[in-house]
């Protein structure tokens, strides 16, 4: 069996779906809100997802991906939203190995070589 | 298949009757061998210059199985764990006095040592990976296999898997570091530890033996006991050997009032396990140095830390005549950390008669590269190099020892200045008001230059760091004397 994507928006039903796949490799990655056009506020969450997505079929077998919106801006930028308080996140995009210190922050994710060792190593 | 090819490839090359043709272009400019505090600055410096480098780095695991991932003793088993731990010991002590500065709270403090363990190791987790991104995205190639001469130019790289793949380059940096030494009696390797293993222990060590008194096993024995653990540490002579006998003594002294028991010239002779378990149970059978005395002991941890040993033995040296100092397994180098093997260089801890440091081992990696990809000149400076013990009273060092001194400039032509203090922060908790302590050695022929620094107190290594560069620039008592201190900290003494 390959690997799966599903989204998701804001911290609750981020860490429902994670539960939900307990036990399977999941990787996550945490966007800001798109607008009705389907673009995001976030101008480096913009350029980072289709870098992502091309390095997807390097997934692991049975592994998860997890698209996660965050939510709006003024939402994020808060120093005390769940995202930060409780996952850690830093900054958006964030690419990460669930339950795993393995993430690439920000221009990290624009860069293929790096979302495939993400993706692909141990 | 790749891995054919490359065997037919070397075998070729060594049938050719023990000369030694080398293949006209090589897979990389400079193979590191040890991914740890030396080799990865040298490999991201070399990177820099746009050259091909490829780290190999390899964790065998320890006689009880631990391992763990890139970035060397330092980062996985050594200064952060270690300076995390005793973080953790200081901050008992820091609850304990908060209550004399008026916090009250109502429950005793306990300690909980897998909460400790599990974000010590995600820290470490996250710097593994960080130098995992940092190699990538610098277009070092990195392989968690380990490396070994099989002739000219020409390494073997076996993973854990037991696949193995050749590489040649036209240069390599030999940095693989060190490992514990067993004592080599009964019980040693199947029942005891050694610090590879304690920073990612999976239950509590307990009532601990520490055998040995390096800094190793006094750094460990002061943050157990400060954990709230029963901790005894067996010397066999004396303490923290090299360093400056006055100030290790006094060391000594403190840890003992602060209930760390010492068993002093004695030896183990065997260790039995009475009974299995996380921790289990047991019996240290020991000798006397001095006589025929015996003394038996029940612990629920040993943890060995008598010294450590280069890993120089099996990484294949012979096949490419690189010399090494048969009894310590070190290797000699000259002042540009080149091996008697012109393309071949070492840096860190297997050097011989270099300090054993992380800040050295970087030092000498990054100079190295630059001399060898940049056309700098500049060597690497292992005098007046400071350092700093982490024992429960710290201790920090830049520059000769006491003894040290007098034997080289003569009693007569030293003058040490020293003096006790009492922390601020230590009166009101009533904490111990003549033990911290300083000195300064100086050289009276050259006008009373500082040429050596001791420190004994909380924060030493921040105290230490201005000192070291004040040194470094030539610092003289009277220079000291004349800068105004800082009211109310240690180091205005």
């Amino acid at each position: 069996m390959g690997w799966e994507e599903t989204q998701v928006r804001g911290y609750e039903e981020f860490v429902r779906t994670a539960q939900r796949y307990h036990g399977r490799p999941i990787f996550a990655l945490f966007c800001g809100d798109k607008d009705a056009q389907g673009k995001s506020w976030c101008p480096d969450c913009v350029t980072a997802e289709p870098v992502v997505r091309k390095e997807l079929h390097n997934l692991p077998d049975e592994s998860v991906f997890i698209y996660c919106l965050v939510g709006d801006r003024p939402y994020w930028k808060d120093p005390n939203n769940e995202f930060r308080k409780n996952l850690k996140l830093t900054a958006v995009p964030t690419l990460l190995k669930y339950g795993t210190p393995q993430k690439l922050v920000e221009e990290e994710c624009f860069k293929s070589e790096l979302v495939r060792m993400l993706f692909t190593e141990d | 298949s790749v891995q054919a090819h490359n065997e037919d490839k070397a075998q070729k090359l060594m049938e050719m009757n023990g000369l030694k043709p080398v293949p006209d272009s090589y897979d990389y400019d400079l193979i590191v061998i040890g991914g740890g505090s030396g080799g990865l600055a040298a490999a991201k410096e070399a990177a820099k210059y746009e050259k091909k480098v490829m780290v190999l780095d390899f964790v065998t695991p320890t006689p009880q199985g631990s391992s763990w991932g890139l970035g060397g003793t330092c980062v996985n088993v050594g200064c952060i764990p270690k300076k995390l731990m005793h973080q953790a010991a200081l901050l008992g002590q820091a609850l304990q006095d908060s209550r004399k500065f008026g916090w009250q709270f109502t429950e005793e403090v306990k300690h909980n040592w897998m909460t400790m363990t599990e974000s010590v190791q995600n820290y470490i987790g996250s710097l593994n990976w960080g130098y995992r991104v940092a190699l990538r995205d610098n277009k070092v190639t990195y392989e968690n296999a380990y490396g070994e001469f099989v002739g000219p130019h020409t390494i073997k790289a076996t993973n854990k898997r037991g696949v193995e793949k050749l590489y040649t380059a036209e240069r390599f940096l030999i940095a693989t570091g060190e490992r514990p030494r067993y004592l080599g009696i009964p019980g040693d390797k199947e029942y005891c530890i050694s610090s590879d293993d304690l920073f990612s222990l999976p239950y509590c060590p307990g009532k601990t033996l520490v055998v040995g008194a390096s800094y190793v096993a006094l750094e460990c024995a002061g943050f157990l006991a400060g954990l709230g653990l029963d901790v005894t540490v067996m010397v066999r002579s004396i303490l923290l050997r090299g360093f400056d006998q006055d100030m290790a003594n006094k060391i000594g002294e403190y840890m003992k009032e602060h209930g760390v028991n010492f068993i002093r010239e004695f030896v183990p002779i065997k260790v039995e396990q009475i009974e299995e378990g996380t921790p289990g149970r047991l019996k240290v059978t020991a000798k006397s140095t001095t006589g025929n005395q015996i003394i038996e002991g029940e612990y629920n941890t040993v943890l060995l830390a008598i010294g450590r040993d280069p890993c120089t033995r099996k990484i294949g040296l012979d096949k490419v005549g690189v010399h090494i100092n048969e009894k310590t397994g070190k290797i000699p180098v000259n002042d540009e950390e080149q091996t008697n093997v012109p393309y071949i260089y070492a840096v860190g801890d297997i050097l011989q008669d270099k300090l054993e440091l992380t800040p050295v081992a970087i030092q000498a990696g990054r100079l190295l590269i630059r001399r060898l990809y940049a056309g700098a000149t500049t060597k690497c400076d292992y005098v007046n190099v400071p350092t700093t013990v982490f024992t429960p009273l710290e201790y920090g060092a830049c520059g000769y020892s006491e003894e040290t001194a007098a034997e080289k400039f003569g009693e007569e032509n030293i003058e040490v200045y020293h003096s006790h203090f009492w922390p601020l922060e230590w009166t009101v908790p009533s904490r111990d008001n003549n033990k911290c302590y300083a000195k300064i050695i100086c050289n009276i022929q050259d006008n009373e230059r500082v040429i050596g620094f001791h420190v004994l107190g909380p924060n030493a290594g921040e105290v230490t760091q201005g000192f070291a560069a004040a040194i470094k620039c030539g610092v003289t008592k009277e220079q000291l004397d004349s800068t105004v201190g800082i009211h109310p900290v240690c180091a205005e003494v």
